[in-house]
């Protein structure tokens, strides 16, 4: 970006993922935080500046700076975006350190949905609301959780575009190969398209095997100024570009709900600040809270035109050897769900070269998506090893 | 049918009150002559801030749908299946409504939808759809 000191990322820090029990949000947050600053190199005393994204349970706030015996701090917030949360964070920090405000940048997510002996789905079905009012109506009706929210939004692509759950399929299993080389991904083992059509269906036209994990846990990523960031311990990632959009759809005629989402136009915006194109793009790291999250981010980024997602990824693009890997580690539906942080933390992981097996020899750019609500909230990044030149 | 009850608001009441005697009310704006879904604060068309309440045709099109199967109860019997549809109302919003006396399998988008009202126990009168074609 222009202007000032650039940022840079400096530090990745991960806890473990999943059915992890007896811990609460703030221990992940405060385990990430420590490892990400380990991971660069710094100490915990070098961060000035705490940017915090609580999950679903809201857990994790301000006072995240006192349990991190942090004193005198210059940037402190709380950020939610829901899954645009992360690359929000990364975008704040980086005008943050560019300012001058703040130094050294935390940036953290963390959440504990999961309780022993409850139902996974239940950590997200929002049933716990008091139903009040005309904006009630859609939950009452039946429109709950975030699986059947995000089914008419799939059913509309595939009346529109002839998109069908095959398609979708294809997306899951893409997903599955890559996580199988991740060892910190939960699902492993191999699923063939089979294996999504016989899944149990969560709300029609999503499967089971359409819909993410959920996992407790936490990620944290360091920022700093290039300057800095040259005397530490790992690479710096860079940043080259980024951008924000959020639809606001109208629930009225002529709405592109299901169809066209804030990925077009933060997308764009992205690109349009690296100064590259989407064919320029080595690596996708796409929010995928549902298969058909990826398939319609895809096009909006424009890796295939409007309405062809469902040929473009049935082809075999995705999944490693194909023509544009994407969710190199297994994305949210195989590895783990840290909402924005997990397409994140993978970018980074590649971007340094620390993919192992599933390492992407060309990873010059790497796209980053998040998105919230119900497609309602959109970020973007383009991450790359290499500095930007002037 | 297993819709969840609904209690009123004072931003509601004018609505539940046409629900209650079998009429869609919507939100409509004078300025701009265009209408708004039901929750509307400004005019989801010009922003404009004079919504007034006003009825409509209760009548639509599908725009798209899921299917919640239904699991077992207490009992062990499966719940009736749920489908739900987003469908377009003649004057432009979108209504997210129960479909009843409804074949998912046969749903289209652009199917013609009339809508009617039923009383959950403990909640205000609401609206769901029937596929009219």
């Amino acid at each position: 970006m222009s202007g000032g000191r650039t940022a840079v990322i400096a530090g990745l820090g991960l806890t473990e993922f999943g059915k992890i029990y007896g811990r609460t949000p703030a221990d992940f947050a405060i385990e990430a935080v420590a490892r990400a600053a380990e991971d660069a190199g710094l100490a915990l005393g070098d961060i000035d500046g705490l940017l915090v994204n609580p999950g679903v349970g809201n857990d994790i706030d301000l006072r995240l700076q006192s349990s991190l015996g942090m004193r005198d701090t210059r940037l402190l917030a709380t950020i939610q975006g829901f899954g645009s949360s992360a690359g929000q964070m990364v975008q704040y920090a980086s005008m943050a350190i560019a300012s001058g405000m703040a130094d050294v940048v935390a940036c953290v997510y963390a959440d504990a949905p999961l309780k022993e002996g409850k139902r996974t789905g239940a950590s997200y079905s929002g049933q716990k609301r008091a139903m009040r009012g005309v904006g009630a109506l859609p939950a009452a009706a039946g429109l709950k959780a975030a699986p059947e929210r995000y089914a008419v939004a799939a059913r509309r692509h595939m009346e529109t575009y002839g998109t069908t759950s095959e398609q979708f399929g294809a997306v899951a299993v893409a997903a599955r190969q890559w996580a199988a080389m991740n060892p910190r991904a939960q699902r492993r083992e191999p699923i063939t398209l089979a294996d999504h059509q016989e899944s149990r269906m969560i709300a029609d036209p999503l499967r089971l095997l359409d819909c993410c994990l959920v996992s407790n846990g936490g990620v944290a990523i360091i920022l700093t100024g290039a300057d800095r960031a040259a005397g530490l311990r790992r690479p710096p990632v860079h940043i080259w570009g980024w951008g924000q959009a959020h639809p606001g759809y109208a629930d009225r005629r002529g709405s592109e709900f299901g169809l066209v989402t804030g990925a077009a136009r933060s997308g764009a915006d992205a690109l349009q600040m690296a100064g590259v194109g989407v064919d320029d793009i080595d690596v996708r790291e796409i929010y995928d809270c549902f298969t058909y999250t990826t398939l319609v981010t895809l096009e909006d980024y424009g890796f295939c035109a409007k309405g062809e997602g469902g040929p473009f990824v049935e082809s075999g693009a995705l999944a490693p050897g194909g023509s544009h890997p994407t969710n190199t580690g297994g994305g949210e539906l195989s590895s783990y769900y840290m909402w924005g942080m997990t397409p994140l933390s993978e970018a980074i992981i590649q971007a340094r070269g620390d993919g192992g097996e599933r390492q992407v020899p060309k990873h010059d750019l790497i796209m980053v998506s998040g998105n919230g609500g119900v497609l309602d909230f959109h970020s973007t990044l383009i991450l790359s090893p290499h500095p930007r030149s002037a | 049918m297993d819709l969840t009850p609904v209690l009123r608001d004072e931003h509601s009441a004018p609505f539940f009150d046409g629900a209650a005697e079998g009429v869609l009310v919507l939100r409509y704006s004078p300025n701009s002559g265009e209408w708004s879904a039901p929750a509307a604060s400004v005019c989801a068309v010009s922003q404009a801030r004079d919504l007034e309440w006003r009825a409509a045709a209760g009548t639509g099109e599908l725009v798209s749908w899921t299917v919640k199967p239904g699991r077992p109860g207490g009992d062990g019997e499966p719940a009736p299946d749920q489908v739900i549809g987003i469908v377009e109302l003649a004057e432009g919003p979108w209504l997210t409504l129960r479909l009843v006396d409804v074949d998912p399998a046969g749903l289209r988008t652009g199917q013609p939808v009339r809508v009617g009202f039923v009383r959950p126990d403990g909640g205000e009168a609401m609206p769901v759809g029937r596929v009219t074609a």
